[in-house]
């Protein structure tokens, strides 16, 4: 109803940086120039219809009821019909007009974001929190859709509505003129001083029904925990506070906001009182007619709805600007992994030599001079522990990032010059869990390559021993997986994601073993399914478990982001080192 | 279901009882805010009549122009003070019932039985308690509103029907017209916001897939299809925005300039009456102001129709949830369980009490579902102080026990006992006192870790506090948070590893210091190293207090002195972990079982990615 375009302070823009913003959206814009032309166009048409109606009651008066000349009286009827028929058809054009440039740039404004931010690194998704990222795409570009809706309309009509009547007031009477500026600067001032207050008290209501809802969803999800400590009363008692503050708060921007509206109401009937009064004593001097007198009376009525909209709308522009500058912000970065040149060859071993990384922003090394040979074709096992810095090696050995120091290389040729189509072909990693996205169980498979056939993504299931599971599904490989797999189980998630590798027949394989437990059944197929992906391609894994490491043809023991060991399991039981504790703190963990 | 007309017409009257038990106590205060609307309604009537009165004996008569025009700006500032005022009092009455309303359903919310819990989805229950009590406040809001609406609509027609009949009939024709587009607007408005809402989900939806399968997608170069996922879904938001726009082209213009009609009839028809001499200058412009006059209330009206229609579905879904009633309560005489002292002289240390906490569950059955029974003739007996771990594989009915325990559920058969009580025969806030559960999904509050701790009992010292943490294995790290004790934590605060959230859960439970301890694989995510630790910890915590641990992990079972196997909802052995071992094959089958899914979790590594 009011102040629902509450900006944060933080996020005002000073006039400068606000004008710069509007004039980018502007030229972005620029494709719907005509469009907008239009909208405004049928604007100015509905807005003078609009100021028509006084001035041809104006006319009725004085030239027909006055002189009482029926003719004329019928004249004015039918003009005043006729100026509304113009006004509800033109007003019917704005909408669609305003609303047709509006939402194309949105459309447009939300492909090309999506479009810049998928060009980016992962170091930029590691930068931005994913809620951060999802923000700017759906709450910052749907916060302006209310201006595109209404505001913009709005704006352009009310302005022209005050521009056109202050015209239309000083043809009229320039006395009578000055009726309308005493009492403007009253609602001018006060509607400014209603969004400040009302801005600020609705944002301390935003804050309270937040923190409300979270208490209520910690109730709620909480529940099995209050129940077993018996702290029902205790926790209803603490919603309650928050309930009440709740309260409190929508009292207070209730206090704040009220007075506006009684002020609005008191100046409306205050205008006309002082139009009767002076026009009055113009009528009696002779000064204007009677039907003047009356077409400000009914003229300075519909002047108080615009300037109320004028001032409301300072807020919604100003938080559009700020969601707009977020997202210019967006289509600033540009994106730091660039595409190199050179296609990698068939096949190669993977040479890591003296890689340092660091992620940007950071102090602390993450891995610091590892070198590794990969010979084509070998089995490789990473292991360490948690935060060792082993998942980054994986990573970087695909070229998700760039090492700060150091070479990887495959065949010779550095992955940072290698085209990054020819890389994902060669190198193709498999992260932990498997992630799916919504659609159906082929176009998941698809991911890997877009342009596959069914048969390919039958082929891609079928090598890794997984087709026949899926087609027992009712629609087989078409079956819909809904949001994030959820109709799949954990294990079946993780085919779908193999799968993609084996559509891809990559000369280099890049595991990122699951940590997670499957139930006995799936775990095995999932294995099988591992093990025929894995065949005699170049692997390296990011191995947790025992067997898969066990089943390597060597091992790199990764601690606090060196190499500390690297050998057969045998060899590295040997020398009694890291490895060797790894192993036997596995061991022990089981029963007897 | 079924629903007969009876039925619904009952449904209804007490879909509105509950909102008329809540609106009878706030009565006083709705009273006020009519009655001050009835005086906005007097002085916004009395405008157009003194500016007619005005233009006549002021401007036509010359007499006394400026008493008529104090008197217009008098009934102007009488207006806008019983505006305010009748606003302030509409909304802060109608935010006091959504207050009350919420409390009330958060406080059942709390009190039904966790079998309700289990069927209803958080965000189902968390927007009866929102949006749908925001619907309900949106149509309290307009009951005074209406009310005085209404009766400056009756007396502006009665005062204009008295003046002029015919002119009176030209005037308002237009006006239910308005009304009638405003409903027709809202009705189509409403499914046309929520198409494009729908549409911006699914955007939603890609966007965030994308943004988590971020390494997915950059792994295999599949920028361009999601990309072209996107092109689908902005389109759509267009073409429904569009959609959207196009009702409002249709209505909005007709719902601004309908009442110009009524203008026009009164400047043709009322102009040739004041040429006829049967009407006034003054009364021609004083129909055209109550013209004006009456637009808003009418479109007032036709919404309050339409929030009247929202608020009745909202009632009906928030009764759902309070005519629900709780399946588990207190017994109507409960019995206190037997205390140390009263209670016969047990064996034990001579030099402490005797420990209580007897379990017996005598011929259980119960079932989730009707038709799928989880435990049958269970039978299960633990002495005071013993400890026993629950071993049997997934759907074997183990955990049901825990939840049996502290009447999370009832079961259906059979008598679960605690020291010779049986549990219906306690209050529940001393069953769930006195059985103490460390759930397998540990669920922290968005309080200090010190207060979650103390959840059981908020008054507890600090040393208690940091005794239970200890004991708990969780002292060390968290003073190793930023506020150490203090540390905020839950969704908004500071977010602790799995491992850790099960420790700040155990040392919950050591707080509350409860006879009977059930352990539902606390351990779960907690680091191998850790796990020895606490282990060790949790021997000390068990000691002389009854334990049942229920295993999903091999490593969990050596905390228990003996072991009861669960097979398809019975024990069917019991004995030491060793015996069993020794002489059991189904136990070794369900052991092995356990290991093969464990190995990712007992893995060297532990869990986490680095």
């Amino acid at each position: 109803m009011w102040g629902m375009n509450a900006i944060e302070e933080e996020d005002r823009l000073d006039a400068d940086a606000a004008k710069q913003v509007m004039r980018r959206a502007a030229r972005m814009a620029a494709p719907f120039k005509r469009t907008v032309l239009s909208a405004i166009g049928f604007s100015a048409i509905t807005t003078l219809g609009l100021l028509m109606g006084p001035v041809i009651v104006r006319y009725g008066i004085d030239d027909g009821i006055k002189p009482a000349d029926s003719g004329t009286l019928r004249t004015a009827v039918i003009a005043y019909i006729i100026v509304v028929s113009i006004a509800y058809v033109s007003s019917r054009q704005q909408y669609i007009f305003i609303n047709r440039a509006g939402e194309g740039f949105l459309r447009l404004l939300r492909i090309r974001v999506f479009g810049h931010i998928q060009k980016q690194s992962l170091a930029f998704f590691d930068r931005n929190k994913s809620g951060v990222l999802v923000a700017r795409m759906t709450a910052d570009i749907e916060s302006m859709a209310e201006l595109v809706q209404w505001g913009l309309l709005q704006f352009v009509s009310a302005a022209l509505l005050l521009t056109f009547s202050f015209i239309l007031l000083l043809i009229l009477s320039w006395q009578l003129t000055i009726v309308a500026l005493l009492v403007m600067p009253v609602i001018v001032i006060a509607s400014r001083k209603f969004q400040r207050d009302s801005n600020a008290a609705y944002l301390d209501v935003r804050d309270n029904v937040g923190s409300n809802l979270s208490t209520l969803q910690e109730g709620i999800t909480g529940v099995r925990v209050i129940q077993a400590y018996a702290r029902e009363p205790e926790q209803t008692r603490r919603f309650e506070e928050s309930n009440r503050g709740l309260f409190r708060s929508h009292l207070h921007s209730l206090r704040v906001s009220t007075w506006f509206f009684g002020l609005v109401e008191a100046s409306g009937v205050i205008a006309s009182a002082l139009a009767i009064g002076i026009g009055g004593w113009l009528v009696n001097r002779g000064d204007v007619t009677v039907g003047t007198a009356i077409a400000v009376l009914l003229l300075l009525a519909q002047l108080f709805e615009p300037v109320q909209q004028l001032s409301q709308l300072y807020n919604t522009v100003q938080s559009s600007t700020a969601a707009l500058d977020k997202l210019f912000g967006i289509l600033d970065t540009t994106p730091d992994v660039a595409d190199g040149e050179l296609a990698l060859p068939a096949s190669g071993a993977v040479a890591v030599s003296g890689v340092g990384f660091r992620y940007p922003e950071t102090e602390s090394l993450v891995l610091d001079d590892v070198s590794i040979t990969v010979a084509n074709g070998e089995r490789l096992a990473v292991v360490g522990a948690t935060g060792s810095g082993k998942s980054t090696l994986a990573k970087l050995m695909a070229r998700l990032y760039d090492p700060t120091a150091g070479t990887i290389t495959f065949g010779g040729v550095d992955l940072r010059d290698a085209t990054i189509g020819s890389l994902r072909q060669r190198v193709v990693v498999v992260p932990q869990e498997g992630f799916l996205f919504g659609g159906t169980i082929a176009d998941n498979v698809r991911v890997a390559r877009a342009d596959a056939s069914d048969g390919d993504v039958r082929a891609a299931l079928d090598a890794i021993g997984a087709l026949d599971r899926f087609e027992q599904f009712e629609e087989g490989i078409h079956t819909e997986v809904r949001e994030r797999g959820s109709r799949l189980s954990a294990g079946e998630r993780q085919l779908v994601s193999l799968a993609r590798a084996a559509l891809v027949d990559p000369a280099v394989l890049v595991l990122d073993e699951a940590t997670s437990n499957l139930d006995p059944g799936t775990e095995v197929i999932v294995e099988h399914a591992l093990e025929s992906l894995m065949g005699s391609r170049t692997t390296i894994v990011v191995a947790h478990r025992l067997s898969t490491i066990r089943r390597a043809d060597r091992i790199a023991v990764i601690d606090a982001g060196k190499l500390a060991e690297l050998g057969t399991h045998d060899e590295l039981l040997a020398i009694n080192g890291r490895y060797a504790k790894l192993a036997n703190a596995w061991a022990s963990s089981q029963p007897n | 279901m079924t629903e007969t007309r009876s039925d619904t017409r009952s449904d209804t009257r007490s879909r509105w009882a509950l909102l008329r038990t809540t609106l009878a106590t706030q009565r006083r205060n709705l009273t006020i805010a009519t009655l001050i609307g009835l005086l906005w309604m007097c002085g916004k009537v009395a405008v157009p009549w003194l500016v007619g009165i005005g233009i006549d004996r002021g401007i036509e008569a010359d007499d006394r122009v400026w008493l008529w025009s104090g008197l217009v700006a008098a009934a102007g500032v009488a207006s806008g003070i019983f505006t305010a005022f009748r606003r302030y009092y509409a909304f802060r009455e109608a935010r006091w019932t959504e207050t009350k309303l919420r409390e009330q359903l958060f406080g059942h919310i709390l009190r039904l039985h966790i079998g309700y819990h289990d069927r209803s989805q958080t965000g189902q229950l968390m927007s009866r308690s929102s949006s749908d009590l925001q619907q309900i406040q949106a149509f309290v809001v307009m009951i005074p509103i209406t009310l005085s609406n209404l009766a400056m609509v009756i007396s502006v027609t009665v005062i204009l029907a008295l003046t002029n009949p015919l002119l009176t009939v030209v005037a308002l024709a237009p006006l239910p017209l308005v009304n009638f587009a405003g409903r027709r607007f809202s009705s189509s408005i409403h499914p046309a916001v929520q198409a494009v809402q729908q549409e911006q989900a699914e955007l939603a939806t890609v966007v965030e897939e994308t943004v988590s399968g971020v390494r997915v997608i950059k792994g295999f170069g599949a920028e361009s299809v999601q990309s072209a996922k996107l092109e689908v879904e902005a389109d759509d938001i267009r073409r429904a925005s569009i959609d959207a726009a196009k009702i409002r082209a249709k209505y909005l213009p007709a719902i601004e300039l309908l009442p110009q009609i009524g203008l026009i009839g009164v400047l043709g028809v009322g102009g040739l009456q004041v040429i006829d001499g049967t009407l006034t200058l003054g009364e021609l412009v004083s129909f055209n102001i109550y013209v004006a006059l009456l637009v808003a209330p009418l479109r007032m009206l036709g919404m309050t129709i339409a929030w009247g229609q929202r608020a009745a579905a909202a009632l009906k879904r928030i009764n759902e949830v309070l005519d629900t009633v709780p399946l588990i309560t207190d017994p109507e005489q409960p019995t206190a369980l037997p205390t140390a002292q009263t209670g016969s002289a047990q064996t034990g240390s001579p030099q402490r009490c005797a420990p209580m906490g007897a379990v017996r569950f005598d011929r259980v059955e119960f079932g989730y579902d009707d038709d799928l029974p989880v435990l049958k003739n269970f039978n299960l007996e633990l002495a005071a102080g013993q400890s026993i771990a629950l071993v049997g594989g997934t759907g074997s009915g183990k955990s049901t026990v825990a939840r049996l325990l502290i009447r999370f559920y009832d079961a259906e058969a059979g008598s679960i006992t605690i020291d010779g009580v049986p549990i219906g025969d306690l209050a529940l806030h001393e069953l769930r006192r006195a059985v103490g559960v460390v759930f397998e999904d540990t669920l922290l509050f968005h309080d200090s870790v010190a207060a979650n701790i103390a959840f059981a009992d908020p008054a507890a010292s600090h040393d208690a506090i940091e005794r239970a943490a200890r004991l708990a294995g969780a002292h060390d790290f968290i003073v190793g948070l930023p506020d150490a004790y203090e540390t905020e934590l839950g969704e908004r605060g500071y977010s602790l590893s799995g491992g850790q959230r099960q420790r700040i859960a155990i040392a919950r439970a050591i707080l509350a210091d409860p006879r009977i301890l059930v352990l539902d694989d606390a351990t779960s995510a907690v680091d191998p190293s850790k796990e020895h630790e606490i282990r060790s910890a949790m021997s000390t915590v068990m000691d002389g207090r009854t334990t049942i641990v229920i295993a999903h992990r091999p490593g969990t079972i050596a905390l228990a002195d003996t072991v009861a196997l669960v097979d398809e909802g019975r024990v069917i052995a019991t004995g030491t972990h060793d015996h069993l071992l020794a002489t059991d094959a189904r136990y070794r089958e369900v052991l092995a079982a356990m290991s093969d899914a464990d190995r990712a979790a007992a893995g060297p590594t532990g869990s986490g990615r680095s």
